[in-house]
Order: C-alpha cells, then structure tokens, then sequence
C-alpha cells in the first residue's frame, strides 16, 4: 500500500506523518506520537476509551483513520490541561468528585465531559448521561463521574 | 487505647494517584515501551477441543517474526494463582499446551517488529490439529463416556488422575442435617443459577518482558500479586528468582481476573527469552473475553425453619462449572461452603460442591468469589421463607443473621474467626427509613404497565484470610517506611491498588502513625526486587492485612525516629508525640506542656544523618489472625415494564459495615460500582456458547455481551451509599474491607425487588426481559385458568 503524507496539530502541536492508509489514529497517536493516555479497549467502537476530540467534536480514534483527518486539530488526554500544567475545571471535578478509580476509561470520560460542557454548559444529568452512554466504566458506576461533570454545569 | 479521633484517616483528600490518570500520564502495561522492543501475537485455538499434531512456523520466521511452540517450552504444569497452599494447589496448565481445550487458548507465540508483522507472521504459522470431542454442560460432563477435557492433572506434586471431569468435590457438614430438617415446621427447596459473566476490565490483559543480560527478566504485567507472578516465572523458566524482577504497574480494571498470573506473561517471557529482547502482549479485546470469566453457579437450595422463623437447618448442593482449567475451584468451594454458613446460623448444616471441566474459557475469581452466587440463592431464600411464616423479610434476617461474637468462615472451613464488630442492625434500619421499606406495598396491588417494587438484601465479605493458625491460604504482607530528611516519608509495599484506593489508605495510615500530613507520604514505586512478600491484593484484604502491616511498619519507624529525637530534646522517647503542622508542611515531635520541647520530623532526620546516626527506616511482616466480615446491605427499588420485561433500577441505598472508613469517597465509590456490577449479574450478564463451534455466542463483543452504561443506573439523587459505625478491634485503626463486599448481595437484592414489583419469583439470573415477559405470560395464564375454575 501507498504510504500518504498527513498534516494535523495535536495538543497544539503541528505534526507532518507518513502512515499506511489503513492506520489508525489510536496507534498514531500511541504509537508514533507516544501519547498513551488515549487507550485501546476494544478497538471496535464499543467502550469510548480511545476517544480523542477532533476539531472540537469526540471521535473514537480505533475507528478514525489517520488520513481521514488530515488537517485537523486533535486534543487528546494530555493536551486538556494548560501547556503550563494548569488543570482544566473538568480534571479539577474529577479529583475533587473522586471520580477516577483505576483511571482506564477516565482519559475517555474526561474529553467527553470537555465537549458537552463547550457545548451546553448547562446540561442536566440527563444529557451528561446520554452523553457519557457510549464510555463504559466498570469501577464507579458511573455516579462520580457523572457528579464530576454535573459539578461543572452552570446551575 | 484505641484511636478514634484522626488527623487523616476518614477524611476526603483526593487521592495521589488521581493526577496521572486525569491527565493521561499514568503508565499501565499496555503504555509500557522499551527501546528495541518486539510485538507479540499469539495463534490461538478455533476449536474447542483439539490435539495439536504439528507445528509449522518456517515462513513467519522466513518473515523474520521469533516463534515460540509447544515443543519449545517448559513442559512444566502449574497453576497460576499462587495463593493456596502447594498441597492444595491444582496444577492443569502449561505454557503452551499440546491439547488445547477450548476456543481461544494459545498455542504459538510470535514477535515481530510491529504488531501488525507478527499478525502476518500467525497467519503463516501452520497447524495441523485433530480434533476432540468437547463438552459444554457440566451434568453432560459429569455421565460416563463424556469426552475427557483432562486425563490427569497434578495436585501438589502428585498425579491426579479425573474422572468424568469432576475437578475436585468438597463435603462440609456441622450438626445432624436430618435432625435439623426433622424438627423444623416447614422444609423449602430450590434451585438458582447465576451466569458466567465477564469481568469487563477495561483494560485487556497485557504485559511486557524484558531479558536481561545476566540471564534474568524484568516483567511488567497486569497483576494482582506481583510476587506470586515472580514465583511461577522462576519456576516454570528455572531462573533464580533474585534475576526474575517484577514491577508494580497500575491495572485498569481487575475484578479478580488477574488474581492469577496472566496466561499472556508466560507466554511472552517465553518469547523475550528466545529473541533476547524485550516483547510487548497486550490481548485484543476478543482474546481476553476467551480468557476468564466468573464462576457460574447452579445452587440447590434446603432450608428447615420454624414457625416463629428460627431456621433450624440448611442444605446447599452446588455444580461449578469451570472450564477447561482449575485454577482455583477448590478453595472457591470451600469458601462458598463458608459463605452458606455465615450468613444465617444453622444448628444443622450439609454443604456439597463439585467443581466440573468444560470446554469454555477458564472461570476464575470475580468480585466475591462466589459469594454472589451464594448470596443471590440464600437472600432470595430468605425472602420465600420470610413469606412462608409470614414474617417482614427484614426481621426474619434480623432473627438469624450471623453476628457480633459468633464464628464466621471467611476463607472456607480452615479459616474460621469470631466476629467483634457488626453494623447489620443499623443498615438494616437505616435502609428501610431511607427507602421507604413500609410503603413499598404488596405486588398484588401493584397495577398498570410499569409496576415498581423494593427488595432488600444482605451479605458481607471476608477482610483477607488471616486466621489464628494457618489454614490453606497465604496471607501476610510486608511493608517498609523511611522517613526523609525534609520530613516527608516514602512507604513502600508491594500492595496492588485495583482503582479502590488500597495504597491512598496505605498512605494515610503512614500519615496518621508518623503524624505527618498526608502530601508528604509518598508512595514508592515497586517492584519484587525492593519489596517483601505479599501474597495478592484480592480477598478484600488490602486495608486490613496490607494496612496492618503499613501500620507496624510506621510504628517501627517512629520509634526510631522518637529515639532520634529523644537525644536532641532530651526527654524519654516515650513522652514525645508527633502532630502535622501544615503551616510548616510537616510534622512536629513535641513533649506536651513544654514549648521548648518540639522539634520538626525533618531536622530530626537531617541531624541522625549529618551526626551518623542512621535513617529512621523499618520494614515488617505481618499477617493479620483475624478475618472479620464486612457486612453489606441493600435496598434497591427497580420498575418492571410488563410490556416489554425489561427491568430498571430506580432507586437505590447500600450500606457498608467497613469498621473505621479510611477513605470515605473512594469506600462509596466502591459500594456504586459494586451496585452497578451486582445489578449487572442480577439482569444483564452471562456468556454462552455455541454448542457446534465452542465460541462466544456473543461473538466476543462488548456491545453483544453487554453491560450497564451511564443512563442505566438511577440518577446521582436517587441513590444514598452510608456506612455503619463500628470499630473493628483488630484492623489498622478500626478498619476493615469493603471491595467485594460491595457487590455480594446486589444479584439477590434486584430478585427480591423484581418479586415484589411483580410477583414472580426469578431463580435464575440474569433476569432478562425474555424471561421476565414469558413468566408474566405464564403466570397471566396460570391465574386465567385459576378463575376459570374458581
């Protein structure tokens, strides 16, 4: 297969690649970039944990080709937080509302909270939900995240 | 005198390792990468039950790929959870089996440059198999003539020879169990089942293996005991074990899945030894769902019990089945055994269990180790038999339960120890208040499509399995703590932390023993090579025994550092006390009363340095003689659509006796996700095979398999998680567990809440909306005909 050149600014950070067609954004951004905070979990598009925002909006990078987002600005797990190491408010609520256990779906859970908050501010537990149905966690149950999120919504 | 006033214990503090995890810095097995390193694949088994005649593997190292067959490794049998006793230890497994025995078991390692070479390379391996008969079900299993899933196996280091696949039986019996049934007033009997459901960690099992030049390794595995994983490897490659060194990485997930040593590291050690570098295994989801799975159960069910509800007599028969391996299935008996017993007293008790081979993926230990099984049968048993002598459910539990200074079997019958805290009454008055226990109304005047109904259950969990003498089980940890010369203090154990908050209790402990503030205890990196022996963060076990031991070890410290202290102040080391000074961000030693008396922790430790005096370090051993319950109750409300079956969780309140809460928000935590999982078993949860191919019939997907996700589970308001106040005499500060506590009576709490939202009484989960919509079918039907003949 042809290899094809792509251009996208991860984190900020501008990144010309060569990839296989057929590669994935999971694996380049774990596997070239060596950002791992963006997690394998089923690599079917069934749990969330690889979600990765792209222009703004939460892909699933296991099922996101490399090519398909050629020029594109991708946040990932370790691009939330400020270049200076300020948290961003969602990580913030996330410590204080003890919603991390073993931390595996947390990346996932974190950009998704990111997005419905840029989007709607003012969700109600009802669209935090909807929003966070496609992630699974298996340690919380998802009440602290879903308290960690709420935390952050304007009353 | 015991401690009931804290400085950190019992406070909300968020936990160390929170940073990492919420900024993606946090480093699991499968983020582990080493410069030169390889990528492993493995070929694994399509059928259920096959010989392997011959192994080909000339054009994937044509390819350049490194393979590893059967032929080629140690042909050494072993079990790969180390935490029973060698005598009692089923030895079934090798590192790559000559007969493989179910679908997805692996029979040659391949490592490449890149994972998707060593997919290529599998696909170039040739395998010429024969097939064998296979079987399914364990009663098939059990009749002459059924195919053989093991010939022999090894118990010890002795030859075991199966017949028809019964693994191992065990037989507990207390009292005259016809004696009991023949005074009783009423005899009931029934059968429950509960699926063989999925652990669903997150992360799939994964593990990287680095030789290293002196002959030894260096593994970095998902692993609840990196001890025992170090043990095995040793043995099985014959390399001493001061080479073989295993690090200490965070697990996404483990539910008891990896209890064990992961059959993945075996594999890839073996690999990394044979390319002479470092190899990664990180299992594809479909991989790991072929993997592991909970213990299933089928329980009949005897109780005899009284008018007046004293039950006089109990009888549990159970079948497991638990796959192609055994890795675990006899204490997991025994303490089934352990569980009947301790809920409810029984003069009279028989217990018989047999544990039976499949051709599915091995079952192993999952949150309560079959305690969910067992308690889903008893606490929808004891609701039948509430009903039978016409008592509240909540005061025919109160009337029997197993409480404050009574014997409780945490670990099977070799494990036995008296209770001394118990918070059953105030959770089960307390949930009834907060749920509304009186009003929940009788399923006969329920009406209307969606019928909602409120069940109550109760369990408990053993804190390890310590016990006076020592019994089947392993149980010790080791811990050392070492206090820095700024003050601040390192402690380190070789504690699994599984997302619960193990080592965040470890470190408070630290905190309040050194008076120190919590910022400024550390928790060390860990490895084998550093640490002493700690059998397994599993059993509920790692506040009580690993904190224990955390505790004794910061004891020691302090008294040397109380010493130190003692020679600048000059006053008696027995006099002086520590508090956290959090202006000064450390801690103070000081002789009450006397202002000049006082002394930073930091400037001790500089000055024992500087003068030569030594470090104020200790390291200690400890294994606790106790394993006191830690008692769980629920009260869950669920609405049933009674045009569609499904079942909803709307409503839920779980309490905890946990003694002293060390960690109060990440203890609730525990007790939702327990909820979540244990409503899960109750309605969701099972894997089935295809009785011709021997695969999933879920096909090995999560979203086939399926499990709760954020809109199922009742609104944040809608649930209340509170704990009892007790003391636990012998835990670290009053403590005790909480982990699996937190799902075990979750299955039978959703039945008994399904009962009286409908009344029809569900013996097998997951009560799924098939089997809720044809027993509302049946029961229309059943009740027609009752008219009729009225």
């Amino acid at each position: 297969m042809n290899k094809r050149k792509v251009t996208f600014t991860v984190n900020g950070e501008r990144h010309e690649l060569v990839v296989e067609p057929n590669e994935l954004l999971l694996n380049v951004l774990r596997e070239k970039l060596g950002l791992t905070g963006t997690k394998y979990a089923c690599g079917k598009g069934q749990c969330g944990a690889c979600t990765v925002l792209v222009n703004g909006e939460s892909f699933l990078s296991c099922l996101t080709l490399a090519v398909a987002v050629d020029g594109a600005e991708i946040r990932t797990i370790e691009g939330v937080a400020e270049p200076d190491g300020t948290l961003d408010p969602i990580q913030e609520a996330f410590l204080d509302s003890s919603a991390i256990q073993c931390g595996f779906c947390t990346p996932g859970m974190v950009l998704m909270g990111r997005e419905l908050l840029n989007r709607n501010p003012r969700a109600t537990e009802e669209e935090i939900r909807e929003q966070i149905k496609g992630n699974l966690c298996r340690c919380t149950g998802y009440f602290s995240i879903v308290r960690a999120i709420k935390s952050c919504c304007e009353k | 005198m015991e401690q009931r006033v804290f400085s950190t214990i019992g406070k909300v503090t968020r936990r160390k390792e929170g940073i990492a995890r919420v900024t993606g810095k946090e480093v699991f097995s499968s983020d582990v990468t080493l410069p030169g390193m390889l990528f492993a694949r493995v070929l694994r088994s399509p059928y259920p039950h096959a010989k392997v005649l011959s192994v080909d593997t000339e054009e994937a190292e044509k390819m350049g790929a490194i393979c590893v067959t059967p032929d080629e490794v140690p042909q050494i049998r072993y079990n790969e959870r180390q935490v029973s006793i060698p005598s009692k230890t089923y030895r079934d497994r090798t590192v790559l089996p000559e007969v493989v025995r179910h679908v997805g078991e692996g029979v040659v390692g391949v490592a490449a440059r890149t994972e998707a070479l060593a997919e290529e390379a599998v696909r170039r391996v040739k395998v010429e198999w024969e097939r064998l008969p296979a079987v399914f079900d364990p009663f098939e299993a059990m009749k002459e003539g059924a195919p053989a899933v093991h010939e022999d196996v090894m118990l010890g280091d002795v030859r075991l020879p199966i017949k028809n696949n019964i693994a191992c039986v065990r037989e507990v019996s207390e009292g005259d169990i016809e004696e009991g049934f023949s005074i009783a007033d009423f005899i009931v009997e029934e059968e429950f089942r509960t699926g063989r459901a999925y652990h669903t960690q997150l992360e799939t099992k994964a593990v990287v293996c680095r030789p290293e030049p002196d002959g030894g390794i260096t593994v970095w595995p998902t692993a609840q005991s990196i001890h025992n994983t170090r043990q095995l490897l040793g043995r099985i490659f014959d390399i001493p074990l001061s080479k073989v060194n295993v690090v200490r990485v965070p697990i996404g997930g483990a539910f008891g899945s990896s209890i064990q040593m992961n059959t993945a590291v075996a594999v890839c050690a073996a690999l990394a030894l044979k390319a002479k570098r470092p190899v990664k295994l990180c299992l594809t989801r479909e991989e790991d769902m072929y993997d592991h799975c909970k213990y299933p159960s089928i329980i009949r069910l005897k109780y005899g019990i009284k008018k007046d509800g004293t039950i006089t007599a109990g009888e549990m028969q159970t079948v497991v089945d638990i796959g192609a391996h055994n890795i675990q299935a006899y204490p997991l008996l025994g303490c089934m055994a352990g569980w009947f017993v301790s809920l409810y007293r029984m003069p009279h008790m028989h217990f018989h269990g047999t544990a039976v081979y499949t051709n599915k993926a091995p079952a192993c230990a999952m949150q309560g180790y079959g305690n969910p099984q067992v308690s889903f049968a008893v606490e929808s048993m004891m609701d039948i038999l509430a009903e039978k002598v016409g008592m509240d459910p909540v005061d025919l539990r109160l009337k029997n339960y197993v409480g404050l200074g009574e014997t409780f079997w945490g670990q099977g019958p070799t494990v036995r120890s008296i209770i001394r805290s118990c918070g059953v009454e105030e959770m089960l008055s307390k949930g009834k208040e907060k749920i509304g226990w009186d009003k929940r109304g009788k399923p006969e005047e329920k009406r209307g499509r969606y019928r909602r109904g409120i069940g109550v259950g109760r369990s408990f969990h053993t804190s390890g399995t310590g016990a006076p003498m020592p019994g089947e089980v392993i149980d010790y940890s080791t811990a050392m703590v070492k206090v820095n010369e700024d003050g601040s203090v390192d402690y380190l154990t070789a504690l699994m932390c599984h997302g619960g908050g193990t080592l965040e209790a470890g470190a408070k402990i630290v905190a309040e023993v050194m008076g120190v503030p919590l910022d400024k205890v550390g928790i060390s990196p860990s490895d084998t090579r550093s640490t002493g022996y700690d059998v397994c963060t599993h059993a509920t076990r790692g506040v009580y025994c690993g904190g224990a031991a955390i505790k004794k070890a910061a004891e020691s410290a302090k008294k040397i550092l109380l010493e130190f202290a003692s020679r600048l102040l000059e006053v008696n080391p027995d006099a002086l006390q520590i508090r956290p000074d959090e202006e000064l961000g450390q801690g103070v030693i000081f002789l009450e009363g006397a202002k000049d008396k006082a002394i930073t922790v930091g400037e001790v430790a500089k000055t024992a340095q500087l003068k030569g005096w030594g470090t104020a370090i200790a390291v200690e051993s400890h294994r606790q003689v106790n394993c006191p319950p830690c008692f769980v109750t629920n009260f869950i409300e669920v609405e049933v659509d009674t045009e569609t079956g499904n079942v909803r969780p709307t409503r839920a309140v779980a309490a905890v006796d946990a003694g002293t809460v060390i960690n109060p928000d990440l203890a609730a935590g525990q007790l939702e996700g327990g909820l979540c999982r244990g409503i899960g078993l109750a309605l969701l949860e099972d894997t089935d095979y295809d009785r011709d191919t021997g695969e999933l019939t879920c096909g090995a997907s999560l979203v086939d398999y399926k499990t709760y996700t954020a809109v199922d589970m009742p609104f944040v308001d809608d649930l209340e998680a509170f704990f009892a106040n007790t003391y636990e005499p012998s835990g670290p500060f009053g403590a005790k567990g909480v982990g699996e506590a937190a799902n075990n009576c979750t299955a039978g709490t959703v039945a008994n809440a399904v009962y009286n939202a409908i009344g029809i009484r569900f013996k097998e989960a997951p009560i799924t909306p098939e089997k809720v919509l044809k027993a509302l079918k049946e029961n229309g039907a059943a009740k027609r005909r009752a008219e009729r003949n009225d």
